[in-house]
């Protein structure tokens, strides 16, 4: 997967870091860096060859990074209800850490920052570049296909057919 | 139609020319034309008699319905799906007309949002206000379609003369709760029980706002899948009984997970909240449930909240067993293993163990030297045994039934012993006019089939060639043979096994179905046995009774197919379960594990496929995931297992056998005809016992493990099906 970057993502992020990173960039992906002579600030792009990897950027500790597995899937239809709102999109969702009752108010807690995390995706491949470039493994759940299903209102009437209809 | 030859045509026949034998066309059949409809100025090209309904579903456009559903048959009493179509007179049911050549359908013209407010207003006037204390409320068809189709005001004013129509509740048993005022008469249940669950015990009486949907006298709904109905309906005249007032469904976490009450594997949702399962839902998966779920699926869940094991115990020196921490039961489990030989440990897996704690403890006890794991379910070993997967596998798969033309059970109870199994072959029966027949003890299956006797000299007599039934199998295209595991727990199973493999593989060749087709089934009962025979356990404990071990692992083993007299005298046994059954009650170390909804966890149907279960709530108090307790004691004793993760414990399953870790799929098992060639030296002489399956009727059906002998719905259930049984009705 090649990422471009241009130096203008950066703009907060003071010089000095600013090119360690692009360096870091450069260096660990064997990208390429273009700069056109005299406009440094303004078009300097940078290819990444390789994945894209945040984790040093974002700042999540790395036990939330190194031990979560996520499941990328499309969520089910709410079998209560013949309306599918809501499963269109794709879905991370992480293993579930452990949920303890809180002896102050009897609620229940959990020490698991990712627990209320809800991400959603216009595609498969969306979600996994996101898993990736968080450095999170995943694994994906296809949706499950429903199949057409040929129907006649006159099947209800028919003859010679165990389809026919007595009760009403 | 007659039609005439042109008698030009008959004239030159005569003469003296080539008429070719082939009568018909040996090119693909073309596929039929499609038909062009414009929905709201759409064009989609639809299968002529689709429906408009289904038509504006290609075209991505959602009718609103009450009424129709997919997988029952069309009522087209709820009026909602009204449609515009150009140059036609009035509106038009969507769900019930087929689509013709050109039609244009309006779906949001100003004449169908009339038609819709209309049918709303009706609806509403005599549906009572109490959304609020409804439990169908947030995940209600009426409220939503209320709000999106329906009028912004109100014309209901009669309420201080005439009031409201109200309906009588009814009590149709423990399962499903009754509000028969809010009933909109879509007889989506009705048409549910009598199509699907295959009873026809509901039904209307009265005409107009005088009709009533119930069961005409007061009886409870005799289903094991009566729980759907709840789902189908759209409003919430029916709801579940055990989930009354108990959530909402915006509170709950919804985790997708796979259910263990028998060996189908059905998708379900689990709803989470306060770290407790409020309910179970089916999940739509074509392949195995369809939409579908056993009331045992649904309402057992509340077995998992009681009998939980939660503290590891030890027996003390008064042999009484008292609650300890982790650290002193895997130590006491230690010290006892020390000088003890692998081959005195035994080690015995029950129904509803998963595969990663399978492996792990296979991994263990073979560390340990110990070669002797075993699964509680009986499957024959003789000859071939479980070297084939074909041997055990339900190889025509369950959607397999719906393209198959015959069905031969033999020694099994489908309806109880996989009940969306059966509403998959009732389907089958209905729709393709599929012919079943049936060797042992008679049962009702909801539809006809053929009783071809109890005796297994009926298969004999048919796998030999003379019983009057070989003309039908012979004729069939796609046969099917399914062989319930429960027939194969008695003495002569292997003879059994041998005796229908042979059956099978006759008809296979007798009949003309083609070589990709697969005859011979083997109809599981429990989770975990496709996965511990994939994984090399031997199955049935009479490898444990040879060996009289001084230890033995009990992992999940509540069935007390192991009892303290086939051990040497002292021997030591360690339990591993979530439930204080009858393993925990033989055990001198008790270890808790983790329940199905509580542990992310491989399981494999009796299709060989493999499916993930999620984890939704937390394991009981010190309760553990199975396989970690297992990796945690293998350090204990000097074996340390190398696995941490539970992505290393997939790779491991994946080096014993890939079908494991391909979730989802099935792997093709093949080889019927060198399994049966391997078997023919071990046989044994066939039993004159009739073939009685331990399931017979509905009330045998709800307590068949640990989670549902723990379950007070289950009791209940037990309770009015006994009841039931002895009632005039």
């Amino acid at each position: 997967m090649a990422a471009t970057l241009t130096s203008r993502l950066f703009g907060q992020i003071s010089s000095s870091v600013r090119n360690g990173i692009r360096r870091s960039y450069a260096a660990a992906s064997g990208g390429t860096m273009t700069t056109q002579p005299g406009e440094e600030d303004k078009v300097t792009t940078i290819t990444v060859e390789d994945k894209m990897d945040i984790t040093p950027l974002t700042g999540v500790p790395e036990e939330h990074i190194k031990t979560r597995l996520v499941r990328i899937c499309v969520p089910a239809r709410n079998a209560m209800q013949s309306g599918t709102y809501g499963t269109r999109r794709w879905k991370i969702e992480f293993d579930v850490r452990e949920r303890w009752e809180n002896p102050l108010m009897g609620w229940i807690s959990t020490g698991d920052p990712l627990s209320n995390t809800e991400v959603t995706f216009s595609s498969k491949d969306d979600a996994m570049a996101f898993c990736e470039k968080n450095g999170w493994e995943f694994f994906v759940e296809e949706p499950k296909k429903t199949s057409f299903k040929k129907k006649s209102y006159g099947d209800n009437f028919s003859w010679d057919k165990r389809t026919r209809r007595s009760t009403k | 139609m007659l039609r005439l030859w042109p008698l030009r045509q008959v004239v030159s026949s005569a003469g003296a020319r080539f008429i070719p034998a082939c009568q018909k066309s040996t090119a693909p059949e073309p596929a039929p034309e499609l038909v062009e409809v414009f929905v709201n100025d759409k064009q989609v090209f639809v299968e002529p008699g689709t429906t408009v309904l289904q038509a504006c579903a290609v075209a991505g456009i959602e009718i609103p319905r009450f009424c129709y559903h997919e997988r029952l048959s069309i009522a087209g009493n709820c009026r909602m799906c009204l449609v515009e179509v150009e140059r036609s007179a009035k509106p038009i049911a969507s769900c019930a007309m087929p689509v013709m050549k050109g039609m244009k359908v309006k779906t949001d013209s100003p004449v169908t949002k009339k038609a819709r407010e209309g049918v709303m207003e009706f609806l509403l006037m005599n549906h009572p206000l109490d959304c609020p204390i409804c439990d169908q409320g947030g995940e209600c068809d009426l409220q939503d379609q209320s709000m999106n189709f329906g009028s912004d005001k109100s014309r209901f004013t009669d309420i201080a003369f005439t009031g409201k129509r109200a309906v009588e509740d009814k009590n149709v048993g423990p399962l499903v709760k009754t509000i028969m005022t809010r009933c909109i008469h879509c007889t989506r249940c009705i048409r549910f029980a009598s199509e699907v669950a295959g009873v026809e015990d509901l039904g209307t009486t009265g005409r107009g706002n005088e009709m009533q949907v119930g069961t005409y006298v007061e009886k409870m709904l005799q289903s094991e899948l009566s729980g759907n109905v709840i789902d189908l309906c759209p409003v919430g005249a029916l709801t579940s009984k055990p989930y009354a007032f108990t959530a909402r469904p915006w509170e709950t976490r919804k985790i997708e997970s796979i259910d263990v009450m028998d060996a189908l594997g059905s998708n379900i949702v689990v709803s989470m909240r306060t770290n407790e399962v409020m309910r179970v839902l089916p999940r739509v998966n074509e392949d195995i449930n369809e939409e579908w779920i056993s009331d045992k699926t649904r309402f057992a869940y509340d077995g998992l909240k009681r009998q939980r094991l939660t503290t590891p115990f030890l027996k003390d020196a008064n042999g009484q067993l008292m609650q300890t921490d982790w650290e002193s039961a895997f130590l006491a489990i230690a010290r006892k293993l020390q000088g003890v030989e692998g081959s005195q440990m035994a080690a015995v897996a029950g129904g509803l163990v998963d595969a990663e704690a399978l492996t792990s403890l296979k991994d263990l006890m073979n560390r340990l030297g110990c070669e002797t794991l075993c699964t509680e379910e009986i499957f024959p070993m003789d000859g071939s045994g479980t070297d084939f997967r074909s041997n055990y596998l339900m190889n025509t798969t369950i959607a397999g039934v719906e393209e198959a033309d015959v069905v031969l059970f033999i020694g099994t109870n489908p309806r109880f012993e996989a009940p969306v199994f059966n509403a998959r072959v009732r389907k089958s029966w209905i729709h393709n006019d599929l012919k079943v027949a049936m060797i042992g003890a008679p049962v009702d299956l909801t539809y006809e089939y053929e009783h071809l006797g109890e005796t297994v000299d009926v298969i004999e007599k048919l796998a030999g060639g003379n019983h009057p039934f070989c003309k039908v199998l012979e004729s069939a295209k796609r046969p099917m043979v399914v062989m319930g595991s429960s027939c194969l727990q008695r003495s002569d199973g292997s003879a059994l096994h041998f005796m229908v493999s042979t059956l099978a593989n006759r008809v296979k060749a007798a009949s003309g179905a083609d070589a990709e087709w697969r005859v011979l089934n083997v109809l599981h009962r429990v989770a975990s046995q496709v996965a511990a025979l994939d994984l090399g356990y031997s199955a049935g404990v009479s490898g444990v009774r040879e060996a009289k071990p001084q230890m033995l692992f009990l992992l999940g083993a509540d069935e007390g197919a192991i009892t303290r007299s086939d051990l040497a005298d002292g021997a030591f046994v360690v339990y591993q379960g979530h439930h204080g059954d009858q393993g925990a009650q033989m055990a001198d170390v008790i270890l808790p594990g983790a329940a199905y909804t509580e542990k992310d966890a491989t399981y494999v149907n009796t299709e060989g496929r493999a499916q993930l279960t999620r984890q939704a709530v937390t394991p009981p108090g010190m309760a553990r995931n199975d396989w970690k307790v297992l990796r945690a004691l293998s350090e204990l004793l000097g074996v340390t297992l190398p696995y941490d993760k539970l992505q290393e414990v997939r790779q491991r399953m994946a080096e014993i056998s890939p079908t494991l870790v391909r979730v989802g799929e099935i792997e093709e098992a093949n080889f019927f005809k060198q399994a049966i060639e391997a078997t023919k030296a071990g046989k044994t002489s066939l039993g004159k016992e009739p073939l009685v399956p331990p399931q017979q009727v509905l009330k045998d059906f709800y307590m068949t493990d640990s989670i549902t002998r723990a379950s007070p719905t289950m009791a209940k259930c037990v309770q009015a099906a006994t009841e039931a049984e002895s009632s005039v009705h």
